[in-house]
C-alpha cells in the first residue's frame, strides 16, 4: 500500500469537484462549501488506489498539445475506418470473417503507454486486446490481440496494420 | 420534434432486439455483451428523450446509467475468469 | 432549421452504426465475433447521438448544463468501454469458451494451454 501524496490529492480533489457541481449544477456558496468538504474527504481517503505515478504530467504544455491533437485529429479517423469496415462486413451477411489471435510487440515501455496502447487497439471496432505479456530478456511488451479479419500471421507486420498509425501518434506523449 | 421522436423510438427497438441474444444466447459472456450493448442503447434513447421533454432528471438518470453499466461487465468478467467475483 | 438538419445527419450516422452492432451481435458466428460488433455501438452509435444531442442543446435550447451533461456521457462511455471488453474477452478465453470454427492462428493458446 503506496503512502498519500499531495500531488495526486489535489487531482483527484478536482476531479471529485468538477464532478459535484456537474450533478448539482447550482452555484451558490452552500452548495460549493458542501461539495469541497465531501470531495476533500473523498480524495483524503481514495487518493492512493488512483494514482501510482507523477499526478501533474499533463499540466506540460508539449504533452498536453500532443496529446490533445491524437485524440482529436489521428484517432478519430482511424475509428470511423475501422467503423465501416466493421459495417460492412455485417451488412454484407457475417460471412467472410476469419477470427484469429495475433501475437503483436508494441514500443511501449511504461504502464500508461501500454495501457494507452490496448485501449485504444480494443476502442477500434475489429481488434480487442486480450492480453499484455511481458519479456523479461527482450525488455519489451507483448499484446495478444483478437482479430476478426486476419491478413498477417507474421508479428511484425500484423502489427503494423493493426495500430501502425496509433502507435507512432502515442509515443509523442509516452515512450 | 417529431423526427426526434422517431429516432428515439429506433434505438428503443434496437435495445428491444437484443433480448433475443441476453435470451438465448449460449453462454453467459454473450448475454452480457448484449447486455452491455442494451444498456449504452437505452442511454442513448433517454438522452433524445430528455432533448424531446426538456427535463433534465433524465439526462442524470443516462449519466448514472453509463457510470454504473461498466460495473456489471468487469464483475461478469472477473467470475468468469476467477470463478469468484472482484 | 439548418440545426435541425445537421443535428438529424449526426443522430442517423449513429443510428446506421447502432443497428450494424446490434445485427452484428445477433448473426455472428461465435463469441468475440459477437464482442467485436457490439463495439460498433457503444463507439460511433453513441457518439453520433452525443455530438448530435450536444449540438441541439447548445445552441437551439440554450441550456449549457445539458450540453455539458451530454458531453460527459459520451466521454464516459469512450473510456469505460474498452476496459469492460478487454475484461470479458479475457474472462470468456480463461473460462473456456472457444469457437466452433478452428481460428486461423491462436498464439494466446500456443503460448499458455501448454
Amino acid at each position: 500500500m503506496q503512502k498519500t501524496k499531495l500531488p495526486a490529492v489535489v487531482a483527484t480533489f478536482v476531479v471529485c469537484f468538477a464532478f459535484w457541481i456537474l450533478l448539482t449544477w447550482s452555484f451558490s456558496a452552500q452548495e460549493l462549501i458542501a461539495g469541497a468538504v465531501v470531495s476533500l474527504c473523498v480524495a483524503l481517503f481514495a487518493a492512493r488506489f488512483f494514482i501510482h505515478k507523477k499526478a501533474g504530467w499533463l499540466a506540460n504544455p508539449a504533452k498536453f498539445f500532443s496529446c490533445l491533437g491524437f485524440w482529436l485529429c489521428i484517432f478519430p479517423v482511424e475509428l470511423w475506418k475501422a467503423n465501416v469496415n466493421m459495417a460492412k462486413i455485417v451488412f454484407g451477411g457475417c460471412k467472410n470473417v476469419n477470427p484469429g489471435i495475433v501475437k503483436v510487440p508494441t514500443a511501449m515501455k511504461s504502464d500508461y503507454g501500454v495501457a494507452a496502447v490496448s485501449n485504444s487497439i480494443t476502442l477500434t471496432p475489429g481488434t480487442i486486446t486480450m492480453e499484455v505479456a511481458e519479456d523479461p530478456q527482450e525488455q519489451r511488451n507483448y499484446l495478444y490481440v483478437h482479430w476478426i479479419n486476419v491478413e498477417e500471421t507474421d508479428p511484425a507486420k500484423a502489427g503494423e496494420a493493426i495500430k501502425g498509425t496509433l502507435e507512432k501518434g502515442l509515443r509523442r506523449v509516452w515512450q | 420534434m417529431s423526427d426526434m421522436l422517431i429516432f428515439a423510438i429506433c434505438f428503443a427497438v434496437l435495445a428491444a432486439l437484443n433480448l433475443y441474444r441476453l435470451a438465448v444466447g449460449p453462454n453467459a459472456a454473450d448475454r452480457m455483451v448484449a447486455g452491455d450493448a442494451m444498456d449504452n442503447l437505452i442511454c442513448c434513447a433517454m438522452i433524445l428523450f430528455s432533448l424531446i421533454s426538456g427535463r433534465g432528471i433524465y439526462l442524470d438518470i443516462a449519466l448514472l446509467s453509463a457510470l454504473f453499466g461498466i460495473i456489471d461487465t468487469i464483475l461478469v468478467g472477473r467470475y468468469l475468469e476467477k470463478g469468484r467475483g472482484l | 432549421m439548418v440545426l435541425r438538419i445537421v443535428c438529424d445527419v449526426f443522430f442517423l450516422i449513429g443510428l446506421i452504426f447502432a443497428l450494424a452492432g446490434t445485427l452484428g451481435i445477433l448473426k455472428m458466428p461465435d463469441t468475440f465475433s459477437r464482442m467485436q460488433a457490439s463495439t460498433c455501438v457503444s463507439t460511433l452509435g453513441t457518439l453520433g447521438v452525443c455530438i448530435g444531442g450536444v449540438l441541439y442543446a447548445a445552441i437551439g435550447m440554450h441550456s449549457a448544463s445539458a450540453a455539458v451533461k451530454i458531453a460527459v456521457i459520451g466521454l464516459l462511455i469512450l473510456i469505460t468501454n474498452p476496459i469492460g471488453s478487454h475484461v470479458l474477452a479475457r474472462g470468456a478465453y480463461k473460462a473456456g469458451i472457444r469457437p466452433e470454427k478452428k481460428m486461423e492462428t491462436d498464439d494466446l493458446g500456443r503460448d499458455f494451454d501448454e
